[in-house]
């Protein structure tokens, strides 16, 4: 596994499996154990769309973050240069 | 799942495959005849599709505004077949798209989707700017939650929804469509539909080149669209065009921007592009004269003429590059505080742009105000990609009675995006749900079929020999971009069809699960869809400018006399069968 797309806050994930019902490239399964986040199956084949973390009901509080990966990062030119 | 699997048996008088905006329309629209309407899904139709994060734009014939341009329909129609497809495109399908977008609009608002803004001054409160065609036309919405309402408003209808069922093959009697298997991508069971009508809307194949970043899924299109739609289609015998245009998935080399809806900023306010000091290579462009609209002073010969000129203007960016230059980047930081909010507004909505707002925000710390993204020379999309799809009467039925299709999945519509999506979807819709009715049971379907896709998934998942998905996958993309890339002769094509034939008839898959298993079948389908592509280049014996972006060194002219016509493929009897439809 190369990437690692998607991060759980275990203290705020209460297991709902509503991002695993919506990612439509089917990365994620539910974690065996109830209430607990669901676990990243298949990390490289995430799209990066933010399904998961738009239809969060957590996401807010911060259950779920999306992390870009480094070869797909912008380039940017800053401002202060 | 093993070979024994269960098979669930479903009948519906119209069953859509695809659940995009195009699927989603045709079922909605099909639940107004009195008939059930099943939607199948290979992933969940409130994420799924192009516009699964959402999309901000639509183009369309806007009465209220384009009127009192002096802008008629038949303006759009030139300004498109001119400046977009360069006379390369089904002109009746064009106005269909054309002239029923609006009336789609309205449709969508009132499922819930907002056009309407208070700030506007636009007539009817919209908010419209510049993308396609010489004046403003096309609608900036708010449609980041458009797959959920349009999902909800299927629903509402009684439209059955089945998610998470990846469908492979159509059935057909006497030359009438009846049905569809398919696999269920999570409990891995076979679905045999029986169905009097078929919706194909599967979309795009994404996944023929290989992805320049490194990262599978850093592609501007969803790459669980595989072309499963066209080699369905293939495999039934009916007629698939123009497959020798595609866009090789160059265009997201680490970077996002053109997922940003401001390929080379001609969308959003504010846009430049700038070089490495700073110097301008393309203005910034403006939000249209609202306020002085209906005093337009250019006719639209004028207009049409200025935007040719405007293209013909545009930097040639990848010769830039060779000669050293750039690199060049998409700048804002001239806009207003208004231009900033709304650029930020409309990415927020369309495709991925949420997400990748956020991460610009939150992970780089980027502010639009100061702050510049580098723009990459090959990431472009080819409109001449919309193509190619299934040939299609003017009612969006395919040669197989009974089989339509709609959005993406249609061919010879350049650049159709998502009001070909909206309207075609409805239109394809309505043709379905009305012909059902004529038909009073479900024609008898055989079981070879059934047995076959039995046979092949057991195999897939019993090979101890086998190879992993992600392997032939990357060495089918690495023959598409080695013999039908930048450079195509005949020579080459002969050897990379001798190549995927190799690949074809040799390689066996290995799926340790479900999942594994889907994606086996989804890479069988990209190589098909390879093959197509492949025949129909060598095939195509000319050559055709951007947006087709199809070179044959061997024959370096474009030949309109000859060639400026559909090529169609289909399969008789195992064998490849090639015809020329002419442009009316």
């Amino acid at each position: 596994m190369m990437f690692r797309p998607i991060f759980f806050n275990v203290e705020v994930c209460n297991g709902c499996n509503t991002c695993v019902d919506l990612c439509p490239v089917d990365v994620l399964a539910p974690n065996l154990e109830k209430g607990k986040p669901p676990i990243v199956a298949y990390p490289d084949e995430c799209s990066y769309d933010g399904s998961c973390w738009i239809h969060c009901p957590l996401s807010d509080k911060g259950a779920i973050k999306v992390v870009t990966p480094l070869p797909m990062r912008v380039a940017i030119l800053r401002g202060n240069r | 799942m093993n070979s024994d699997s269960e098979v669930i048996p479903i009948e519906t008088d119209v069953l859509v495959i695809g659940g995009g905006l195009a699927g989603c329309m045709a079922g909605i629209k099909a639940s107004e005849y009195g008939v059930k309407v099943t939607i199948a899904e290979k992933a969940n139709t409130l994420t799924s599709g192009c516009a699964g994060t959402g999309i901000d734009h639509t183009w369309a014939y806007i009465p209220p505004i384009h009127e009192k341009m002096g802008w008629c329909i038949e303006d759009l129609m030139e300004d498109h077949i001119q400046g977009i497809a360069h006379g390369f495109i089904n002109k009746e399908l064009l106005y269909l798209v054309a002239s029923e977008n609006y009336e789609r609009v309205l449709d969508l608002e009132k499922f819930g989707v907002n056009f309407r803004f208070d700030d506007s001054k636009v007539p009817g409160k919209f908010r419209i700017v510049p993308q396609f065609h010489s004046v403003p036309s096309s609608f900036n919405f708010d449609g980041r939650p458009i797959k959920v309402k349009l999902t909800k408003e299927a629903e509402r209808r009684g439209v059955n929804i089945i998610n998470r069922v990846m469908i492979t093959d159509l059935l057909s009697t006497d030359g009438h469509v009846s049905g569809a298997l398919g696999v269920g991508t999570r409990d891995g069971k076979f679905y045999s539909f029986k169905s009097k009508a078929v919706v194909l809307c599967t979309g795009r194949v994404n996944r023929l080149s290989r992805i320049v970043s490194g990262v599978w899924g850093n592609h501007r299109l969803p790459v669980y669209e595989t072309g499963d739609g066209r080699t369905m289609a293939l495999r039934a015998g009916v007629p698939i065009i123009n497959t020798e245009f595609f866009s090789p998935a160059l265009f997201m080399i680490g970077n996002y921007e053109i997922s940003f809806g401001v390929p080379r900023a001609e969308v959003q306010p504010a846009g430049s592009i700038t070089g490495p000091n700073g110097e301008i290579i393309v203005p910034r462009t403006y939000f249209y004269d609202w306020e002085n609209l209906g005093k337009e002073k250019w006719t639209s010969e004028v207009r049409r003429k200025w935007m040719a000129q405007r293209r013909a203007d545009r930097p040639p960016y990848p010769e830039m590059y060779k000669q050293g230059k750039g690199p060049f980047y998409l700048d804002l930081t001239g806009g207003t505080e208004e231009e900033i909010k709304y650029a930020e507004w409309s990415v927020s909505n369309e495709g991925d742009g949420f997400r990748f707002l956020d991460y610009l925000k939150n992970q780089e710390k980027f502010d639009f105000r100061k702050d510049k993204i580098e723009l990459l020379p090959n990431s472009r999309e080819m409109a001449g990609t919309a193509a190619s799809g299934l040939a299609v009467n003017k009612d969006l039925e395919t040669e197989l009675k009974g089989l339509f299709a709609a959005g993406d999945e249609v061919g010879g519509l350049p650049w159709q995006a998502s009001s070909g999506a909206f309207t075609m979807g409805w239109h394809a819709g309505e043709m379905a749900a009305k012909q059902t009715r004529e038909q009073k049971g479900f024609l008898p379907v055989g079981e070879e079929k059934l047995a076959s896709l039995r046979e092949l998934c057991a195999d897939m998942l019993s090979s101890k020999e086998g190879l992993h998905w992600g392997e032939v996958e990357l060495a089918v993309q690495n023959i598409v971009d080695y013999y039908a890339g930048d450079v195509r002769a005949e020579e080459m094509l002969k050897r990379g069809i001798e190549r995927l034939d190799d690949i074809k008839g040799n390689i066996s898959f290995r799926a340790e699960n479900t999942h594994e298993l889907v994606r086996c079948l989804e890479v069988r389908s990209v190589i098909d869809n390879a093959v197509m592509v492949m025949r129909t280049s060598l095939e195509r014996k000319e050559s055709r400018e951007v947006p087709f972006k199809f070179y044959r060194a061997d024959f370096p002219e474009q030949d309109d006399e000859n060639w400026l016509s559909f090529l169609a493929l289909k399969l008789e009897e195992g064998a490849f069968k090639f015809s020329k439809i002419p442009i009316k």
